[in-house]
């Protein structure tokens, strides 16, 4: 018989799949959003693919949010997964912005 | 006089570098080895009982690995030296001799781990058999070894780097390397207080790897990048630059994350929460860098009619972008799963933790390592463009299919004992014993056997097609 002082409440039982499967989508996620923004920009799809781009990070906020929720974070830490969510938004204009501005003033 | 550099051929420096690369590629397979051993006592526990325990064969295969990374690592760098700097690297005779004196103090340290194995707990044992602390366990002498030979290798770099010209990869290179040296300090002494020294520990193993060694892949992916696609030397830098500053940004305090359950002030909990959800951040701007050079090399190519592939080394730039994705995958998301504190009170120490340096050492440090190997076989070979054999094909197939299928089958393990072990039963001692004599965690561990079994057979092919494809007519000359 198990005390039942030693099991820990925080996250029930059924939650856990939830959580990593959600962790595991926010990155595979923002990876289909960077990727598809970048094969955009440098001309390998089509332009219109960019709202598909911006589908992918709406699902990354949400799997964020999920796993955030599942997880109950603190205050603190959900402030955290809001400034991880923004960064990966911005992320890919910044750095195809910079590569692009280099790239011209090389080569053109 | 520049050419004798590109080709390998001539330069004193990659020829260094190939030894370092016969080494490292030695110290792999011997990795491998003890990985299998090791893998098979979780499915047989009588298995070499009382010859090679767990305890040992362990700490082979991890110390085999970081030993390994960084005899390829410093391979790498008297690679690339003559490349970039244009002169021949300064100290080469130094050099070389710090490599037989390297090379030699593994093998006697793996030979005690073998054969002596043990000791009194007393300072002996610290000096010459191990220093006990994970990943890092040579023995005292060793580590001033180490030291010495880490020493030589900065001055070594720092020399023909300030003779020389200086690239951006060059610089980037010289201030990571002064802190990958430095902070091996960090792991050479004892408190008596376990909080302590864990926490100094940890400098050693994070800082390395989620830093020093993400900086350094930065650095060799910029060099490969100009070395197999022609990309621009000023884009590549820019990007080099750029991921420097994310890698620092988030992975120093990313530190946090390895403080949450040692004892340490409860501050690390917010530190560690936010600079690990940043972590991830460089990994996935990784992907914009390899994408936008590809894409652009290849557009511009195609610009002036010409279509053939950009890419003059097929096997190495595989590497390279399994390189990208691995690091994405391993680092990255199975990272991500486990590393804010609400899910690692229950992820702590188990199977995932395995699966996640599985696959993230495997997907941001060996792969890139194996690529640069196969930049060493076409310039010493003077190969023009190098192609992939049916048995490079058949080496990365099965080393990264093998790795993935281990990696989930830790996963499924790991997951048995989240929920067991941790949230049914409270990590409590049967619990221990409870979620790891379960169908799921037993069958999870016949399959990381099976797998390894694979990547072991994937090892040897990738070994025969190093050795031979130098002479394959295959490639363009």
């Amino acid at each position: 018989m198990i005390d039942p002082s030693v099991i820990r409440p925080e996250i029930a039982l059924g939650d856990f799949l939830p959580i990593f499967v959600s962790s595991a989508l926010v990155l595979v996620f923002g990876g289909f959003y960077v990727g598809i923004y970048t094969a955009v920009k440098v001309k390998m799809l089509k332009p219109w693919f960019i709202a598909l781009a911006y589908m992918f990070w709406l699902l990354t906020a949400y799997c964020l949010y999920l796993m955030g929720s599942l997880m109950h974070v603190g205050e603190f830490t959900a402030k955290a997964l809001v400034v991880a969510a923004i960064g990966l938004i911005l992320l890919p204009h910044a750095v195809y912005y910079m590569q692009d501005q280099v790239h011209k003033k090389n080569e053109h | 006089m520049a050419s004798k550099y590109l080709t390998g051929t001539g330069s004193e420096s990659k020829q260094l570098a190939t030894w370092y690369f016969t080494f490292a590629a030695i110290l792999f397979g011997a990795q491998l080895l003890f990985g299998l051993v090791a893998a098979t006592q979780y499915v047989m526990p009588g298995f070499l009982y009382g010859i090679l325990d767990f305890s040992i064969a362990r700490i082979i295969h991890i110390n085999a690995l970081v030993v390994w990374m960084v005899f390829a690592m410093f391979g790498s760098v008297y690679w690339l030296l003559p490349d970039e700097t244009g002169i021949e690297t300064v100290g080469i005779k130094i050099g070389k001799l710090l490599f037989w004196i390297f090379a030699a103090a593994i093998v006697v340290v793996v030979l005690v781990f073998l054969f002596i194995q043990v000791g009194k707990a007393d300072a002996t044992t610290i000096w010459f058999i191990t220093e006990g602390r994970e990943y890092i366990e040579a023995p005292r002498w060793a580590d001033w070894g180490i030291v010495v030979v880490a020493l030589g290798f900065v001055g070594n770099l720092f020399l023909t780097g300030m003779k020389g010209k200086q690239t951006g990869i060059v610089t980037v290179l010289m201030a990571d390397m002064i802190a990958f040296a430095g902070l091996y300090l960090a792991g050479m002494f004892f408190t008596d207080n376990i909080s302590v020294d864990q926490y100094w520990w940890w400098w050693v193993i994070h800082l390395w790897v989620e830093a020093t060694w993400e900086v350094f892949v930065g650095a060799i992916a910029a060099y490969g990048l100009i070395k197999m696609l022609g990309a621009h030397r000023q884009v590549v830098e820019m990007w080099l630059w750029i991921e420097v500053a994310m890698l620092f940004g988030s992975g120093i305090l990313g530190l946090g994350h390895h403080y949450f359950w040692i004892g340490t002030p409860e501050y690390w909990w917010e530190i560690g929460a936010l600079f690990s959800a940043l972590e991830p951040l460089p990994l996935v701007a990784m992907f914009v860098h390899v994408l936008y050079d590809w894409g652009k090399t290849q557009g511009s190519e195609e610009e002036k009619g010409n279509t053939n592939s950009v890419i003059n080394n097929k096997p190495a730039f595989t590497w390279f972008v399994l390189n990208a994705f691995g690091n994405f995958l391993g680092a990255g998301v199975w990272g991500f799963f486990h590393t804010l504190p609400q899910i690692n009170l229950y992820t702590h120490g188990t199977q995932f933790t395995s699966a996640h340096g599985h696959l993230a050492f495997f997907g941001a440090y060996a792969t890139i390592l194996i690529g640069m190997f196969y930049i060493a076989v076409q310039g010493t070979n003077g190969i023009k463009v190098m192609k992939h054999t049916r048995a490079s094909i058949w080496a990365t197939s099965m080393i990264t299919g093998g790795m993935m299928g281990m990696t989930v089958a830790l996963t499924i393990a790991g997951y048995v004992q989240v929920i067991v072990s941790r949230a049914q039963m409270g990590a409590t001692w049967a619990g221990y014993f409870d979620g790891q004599s379960g169908m799921w965690f037993q069958q999870a561990m016949d399959w990381r056997l099976i797998m390894g079994l694979v990547i072991f057979t994937g090892f040897i092919i990738l070994a025969k097609d190093l050795l031979t494809t130098g002479k394959n007519p295959v490639h363009e000359r």
